[in-house]
């Protein structure tokens, strides 16, 4: 592997990288918070870049308000979720990855019969390429970026600066006890089914134009985000911020190196082996 | 106290439950039960939805007319379909579940993989296989009663022979394809062919199949500088994919994808620009003949939305149907031995099954194939080519 080589497969890592953190994101909040992992996460991505499809491509709304629409739809949708299967499970771990398991079945066979067999595509919304360094790199997968960042710089101030930020990081210190204080626990747990799938959303809205749209879709990003997640530690955003970095180059410059099977192989040898020493990954913490 | 079960979970299971559940279907007399062993969902499900429907279509149709005539008696064509989601055990499943419980006879498989796991079940039960797979040694005397419906590798790659003579500034070939039977097989065939016309092959990648981003991947290709790049076995989304990365990260050359492909919904997700020149198997856009506009029509009507991968999966059926005709026998080993010599119609021209000299065993569909090159965004009949093992 020549030097320019490896330069050119770090920049596809690091745009690999924020495309994987997005992913993460809404996860991660998830389990940070209620300590439950999302299994509709993939479902919800797919959904997300679906509403751009319709609204977007189909419907001739501009691109940001369909962006916004999915977001909304989606967050709705979470909320609804919490309120109809989290909150009647009473919060139980195993029965809500049942139930969202469930629900991702559901809304993967029912995507065929509503959406159609053939793959969709959504047009470029930032068309033509940059070249960064020899690699020429898509203007929206470089647009990811900013707004991967936007949306970890808002998350980040909701969590830590609002009183429902508050809220949220009380309950994932001791429920019983933010409850004790007044925090209202069923709507702090809706809000953040909401912003979990609200995130998934705009992750599925971005890749849209990127990718493929299929009902499927969405099992490659959730398995992605599994390792981001566990590799940056359950629950912590920086985690997730580094975690998808370093699996982002993991991937771009191994499969550039030695091909796509030994990078898969490698990113988990590397977990493995980060949580032979870090059992509670890069940021997370024992419980 | 017992705690009850919420409502909306139970109705979410119950209906999960419902729509991936396969169909089951009653028993009838004077029905012709014809299996189906498909990806009805997953993945796969744009390729294993259309195989169920083409077939279902020309079953309709036939029994529209009075059914199927047999020794002086009409038979009703039933399709009985079962989803395999393209894994090896649920296909193992389903063809063991069609042999088994709905005791059928003749049974179409899609797919590489699920086709050779299913080898055994095919051989001992005596059924009638009739497959839509890419496979190694799938057609081969071992498995008598196995037909292959598609043009498959040792086919379509006469292609560059044409490639070769009209476009000889091409030397250096990439191939990508799916990490899978499949996808091997058509890549060490390929290989072996382009070699012997004198190419360099400069890359070999594999990829699975839900991935989707290929940036890795084409960056390692790509520094090899191939002049095209192969896609053999990838579905039309992935090559979509593919085509659209591999002009971002710079390539220029042209890319070859001869095997059952619709080159439309790669344009689509690649943008018509960077498809122009692509040359295609098994789909053509213009001039569309006669014969595929009646069935485009037909099958739009009848399921709402086109799907061009339908044209290829009509095979098992009018082969089924065409044989017989010509055994007027119900026993799938009759039935065989009139596909050997049954000659038929299918949407490309006439059609039988050959190739004795290159499988040892004369059961991969023969007819004239179809290759087309994408100009302004539209597949373009270049011309039709006999396989070379007739």
């Amino acid at each position: 592997m020549t030097f320019a080589l490896f330069v050119q497969s770090a920049i596809v890592g690091v745009s690999l990288g924020s495309i994987y953190i997005l992913m993460a994101l809404g996860l991660t909040l998830m389990f940070g918070m209620m300590h439950i992992i999302n299994f509709a996460h993939g479902a919800v991505y797919m959904l997300g870049a679906f509403v751009i499809y319709y609204i977007f491509f189909q419907g001739g709304a501009p691109y940001f308000a369909a962006f916004v629409a999915s977001m909304i739809l989606l967050g709705v949708f979470g909320y609804l979720v919490e309120r109809s299967i989290y909150r009647p499970i009473k919060g139980g771990i195993e029965p809500t990855l049942v139930a969202l398991l469930a629900l991702t079945t559901f809304l993967q066979a029912a995507g065929y019969p509503v959406f159609g067999q053939l793959d969709k595509h959504v047009p470029p919304v930032f068309p033509g390429t940059r070249n960064i360094l020899g690699v020429g790199i898509s203007v929206e997968r470089l647009m990811i970026i900013p707004v991967a960042a936007a949306l970890v710089i808002a998350l980040y101030l909701f969590i830590n600066k609002t009183r429902l930020g508050a809220a949220m990081r009380a309950i994932e210190q001791d429920k019983e006890a933010a409850a004790l204080q007044g925090v209202n626990v069923h709507v702090v747990n809706g809000l953040a089914f909401a912003i979990g799938f609200a995130l998934a959303a705009a992750s599925g809205a971005l890749m849209a134009p990127i990718f493929k749209l299929d009902p499927m879709m969405g099992e490659q990003p959730l398995l992605k985000a599994f390792i981001i997640i566990i590799l940056g530690g359950l629950g912590s955003v920086p985690g997730a911020i580094l975690g998808g970095l370093m699996l982002g180059l993991i991937d771009s410059i191994v499969a550039t190196a030695l091909g796509a099977e030994p990078a898969f192989l490698l990113s988990f040898v590397f977990i493995i082996m980060l949580l032979l020493f870090r059992p509670t990954g890069l940021f997370g913490y024992a419980s | 106290m017992k705690q009850r079960a919420p409502l909306a979970v139970v109705a979410l299971f119950a209906v999960a439950a419902l729509v991936v559940a396969g169909p089951g279907r009653s028993a009838a007399a004077d029905v012709i039960k014809f299996g189906i062993s498909t990806p009805l969902s997953g993945p796969a499900a744009p390729w294993g939805i259309p195989h169920k429907q083409a077939t279902e279509l020309i079953f309709e149709e036939i029994n529209n007319q009075g059914g199927l005539e047999v020794g002086g008696k009409k038979y009703r064509l039933e399709v009985v379909a079962y989803d395999h989601k393209y894994v090896i055990a649920e296909g193992v499943a389903t063809v063991n579940r069609l042999i088994a419980k709905d005791g059928v006879k003749y049974i179409s498989i899609l797919g590489g993989a699920v086709a050779k796991a299913n080898e055994e079940a095919i051989n001992e039960s005596g059924a009638l296989g009739l497959t839509l797979a890419y496979a190694e040694g799938l057609v081969s005397p071992k498995n008598p009663l196995t037909f292959q419906c598609f043009p498959a590798p040792p086919e379509t790659t006469t292609f560059w022979k044409w490639i070769k003579e009209q476009h000889p500034k091409i030397k250096r070939v990439a191939s990508i394809a799916p990490n899978d039977d499949t996808g091997w097989w058509s890549v060490k065939v390929e290989t072996a062919f382009v070699q012997k016309l004198g190419y360099e092959v400069v890359a070999k990648e594999f990829f699975e199949r839900s991935m989707t981003d290929f940036n890795p991947i084409l960056l390692r290709m790509l520094a090899q500088k191939p002049d095209a790049i192969s896609v053999m076995a990838s579905p039309a989304g992935s090559v979509g994919l593919i085509v659209k990365q591999a002009r971002e990260l710079g390539f220029k050359g042209r890319f070859v994808a001869l095997h059952q492909i619709d080159s439309s919904v790669v344009a689509g997700i690649a943008g018509r620009e960077n498809t122009e020149g692509m040359w295609v198997h098994g789909y053509v856009q213009t001039p569309l003949p006669d014969k595929l506009k009646s069935w485009q029509q037909r099958y739009t009507k009848r399921f709402g939305e086109w799907n061009a991968t339908s044209i290829d999966f009509t095979n098992p059926a009018f082969a089924f149907v065409a044989a017989v005709r010509k055994a007027q026998s119900l026993e799938p080993k009759k039935i065989g031995e009139a596909m050997r010599t049954v000659e038929f119609d299918n949407l490309w021209g006439k059609a039988h099954f050959g190739g004795k000299d290159y499988y040892g065993v004369g059961q991969q569909i023969i007819y004239p194939m179809p290759f087309s090159e994408v100009r302004d965004g539209v597949a373009t009949l270049l011309l039709q080519l006999t396989p070379p093992h007739n």
